[in-house]
């Protein structure tokens, strides 16, 4: 996958540069609107991760632009500016999904993912990862081709550690990813905790690996060497 | 109360006040002049008659219903001239009247004759009834004029006055321009002119600013922070020690609580900036019904009953966002600040939106949980800006909101109208 990141903050670029190309992902980026422009207009791209407050203008022009040129790539909108209108504004314009900032980078990668998925294969794609089989449009985890009875939240947990596989993923980003914007102080109040602690119940219940490991309280990673 | 009616009333009630003392006076002057004038004119006469006598005219051949002559024995001194109230019958009117006597006495021709010659007086009640009437005709004038031009003239004067008024109810901070005035030549109100003038400008533009640092807030604290949350994530992920995992740990907690506590900020500036505008009909049954499912493993995890009574037609005019966040945070907060195996209970109805839940026993009057910053609990991740937020939603939308412990359970209740 290879993506172009327009952000104009270099501390952030490398935070997801660094996150993104330990996943085996080729991030090029762009620090404002100009570079962007001419990178999108001569390479080919997965996905444009677009920030919306760009020095040289608003990143809503380089949707424009790629919708009227009719490039082919994906859009994921990261803006500060988390205004429902600019959100809903750029939904409508064609970008496949918006992130507001500050977001967990863990996160980012999910969804980044969810989009290259839908593109490529209409979400009608399997992840097979050891002995564990995810089939997303069926929300079905199988282990050994087992069936597991997960909970709807259960399965977003489970498709978003295998997504993060060899990531510490805080509770406070599991949080996040699991009940959305509003209600990330969950994190502290255990719920996390009961949900990792179910999925991997069910995981090596089904005879599964306990792949997923508690870190120094910070919280958990999926851990593909477990033996 | 106008103020020109206020006016008025003192005006008249003052002119009354000197009309009535004015009205003692002149009626005692004219009492007095009146007298005087009589008693002069008595005189000329008794004196017209006295002379008559001396050129030879026979007293008893001059007497009439008015004049009086008697002869009184010539030793007696000469009386002075002296008046008097007397009743006396008066002929055309066929009655004893109140009239005044003026009598003298004189000698002619080694006689000695007392004349007395009457008048009829001006009754102290047709004075009274003059001066009132009077009176009474100037403040009817006065009460006229006053009305009419008082009105008129105090229209015109005030008219700067009226016109500040009106430019400050009408200043709005939407349309962001300061309130101008004309010059209208009244010190005082020019004062007041000008000091809205400047006031209407300060307000704009601490409201701008406000605004504006709303506006970079987010973006402004945001950036840096989503960088040392991705640097710290980046930590988590290389080789640490335990000790190294507390510090990441609570750096990492506590970026996040800057986090929360400046999108929620966020939020409020928003909402009280009126932002959120274009609201929708929406279906505020469905809403909940929506965020119960998200939520609904998070209740079933913490042993938590949950009832409900939700009117499934429930039409509310509401920005879709704010419908969230307002059920987000209450049915959020319901959970959170449960107890194991407590319970929930959810009433909805066009009226009103109930939400009881089970907890600790609030400590101080629960109604302070609504202000910013005041948290019920010792939870320390809660950052005591879910209930301001809610609040605040509900000033916006002219909902009123109570929060009230009641029988072991916490209750808060939104009326809708």
């Amino acid at each position: 996958m290879k993506i172009l990141l327009v952000e104009d903050n270099p501390e952030l670029t490398q935070n997801v540069v660094n996150y993104l190309s330990g996943e085996g992902i080729i991030c090029e980026t762009a620090q404002n609107l100009y570079e962007a422009q001419d990178k999108i207009l001569s390479f080919d791209y997965d996905c444009v991760l677009l920030d919306l407050m760009l020095p040289d203008g608003n990143g809503l022009e380089l949707l424009e632009i790629i919708k009227s040129q009719k490039i082919e790539t994906s859009v994921l909108i990261i803006s500060a500016k988390d205004a429902l209108d600019d959100r809903l504004r750029g939904l409508d314009e064609g970008a496949d999904d918006y992130l507001p900032k500050p977001f967990h980078l863990s996160e980012l990668l999910a969804r980044l993912k969810a989009i290259f998925r839908r593109s490529k294969t209409g979400g009608f794609d399997e992840i097979v990862f050891n002995e564990i089989t995810i089939e997303i449009h069926q929300l079905l985890a199988k282990v050994n081709n087992q069936p597991l009875d997960l909970t709807k939240k259960e399965f977003d947990l489970l498709l978003f550690f295998i997504t993060n596989k060899n990531r510490v993923l805080g509770k406070q980003a599991i949080a996040q990813h699991l009940w959305g914007d509003y209600t990330d102080d969950l994190a502290n109040f255990d719920f996390v905790y009961q949900h990792v602690k179910n999925l991997r119940k069910k995981i090596t219940g089904a005879g599964g690996k306990d792949y997923i490991s508690t870190v120094y309280g910070i919280g958990y990673k999926f851990d593909p060497l477990v033996s | 109360m106008q103020l020109i009616n206020i006016i008025t009333l003192w005006y008249l009630g003052i002119t009354l006040a000197a009309l009535l003392v004015g009205g003692f006076f002149i009626y005692n002057k004219l009492g007095s002049e009146i007298d005087f004038e009589l008693g002069m004119e008595l005189t000329r006469e008794i004196d017209a008659y006295a002379e008559r006598i001396e050129k030879g005219a026979p007293p008893n051949r001059l007497l009439y219903d008015k004049l009086e002559i008697t002869e009184i024995p010539f030793d007696l001194p000469i009386e002075e001239l002296h008046l008097r109230d007397t009743l006396a019958y008066h002929d055309p009117m066929n009655r004893n009247e109140i009239q005044l006597k003026a009598s003298k006495s004189y000698k002619i021709d080694g006689k000695h004759y007392r004349i007395s010659y009457y008048n009829l007086v001006v009754e102290a009640d047709d004075i009274t009834e003059t001066v009132v009437v009077t009176m009474l005709s100037v403040f009817a004038i006065q009460l006229v004029f006053i009305g009419i031009f008082f009105r008129f003239i105090s229209k015109k004067i005030l008219s700067p006055f009226h016109k500040s008024l009106d430019a400050v109810q009408g200043f709005s901070f939407q349309k962001n321009e300061p309130l101008q005035f004309t010059k209208n030549g009244i010190s005082e109100f020019e004062k007041l002119n000008e000091f809205l003038e400047r006031m209407s400008k300060k307000l704009l533009t601490d409201y701008r600013q406000i605004k504006e640092f709303s506006e970079n807030l987010s973006h402004e604290i945001q950036t840096p922070s989503a960088v040392i949350r991705g640097k710290l994530e980046h930590l988590m992920n290389g080789e640490i020690t335990g000790e190294q995992a507390d510090l990441i740990h609570s750096a990492y907690q506590n970026n996040e609580r800057i986090n929360r506590i400046v999108r929620s900020l966020g939020m409020l500036a928003k909402l009280e900036n009126e932002e959120f505008e274009a609201p929708q009909t929406l279906n505020l049954s469905s809403y909940i019904q929506k965020t119960l499912d998200g939520l609904d493993e998070l209740i079933e995890m913490r042993s938590i009953q949950l009832s409900t009574e939700i009117d499934p037609m429930v039409w509310l005019e509401i920005h879709p966002f704010v419908a969230e966040v307002l059920l987000t945070n209450l049915i959020g907060n319901s959970i959170k600040h449960n107890i194991d195996h407590g319970s929930i209970h959810i009433e909805l109805n066009p009226d009103h939106l109930r939400i009881e839940n089970s907890g600790k026993a609030p400590k101080n009057d629960p109604e302070e949980f609504l202000e910013r910053f005041k948290k019920g609990s010792e939870l320390p991740d809660s950052i005591g800006l879910g209930l301001a937020i809610v609040k605040q939603i509900c000033v916006n939308y002219g909902f009123r909101i109570f929060y009230y412990y009641e029988n072991n359970m916490h209750v808060i209740r939104i009326l809708f109208r």
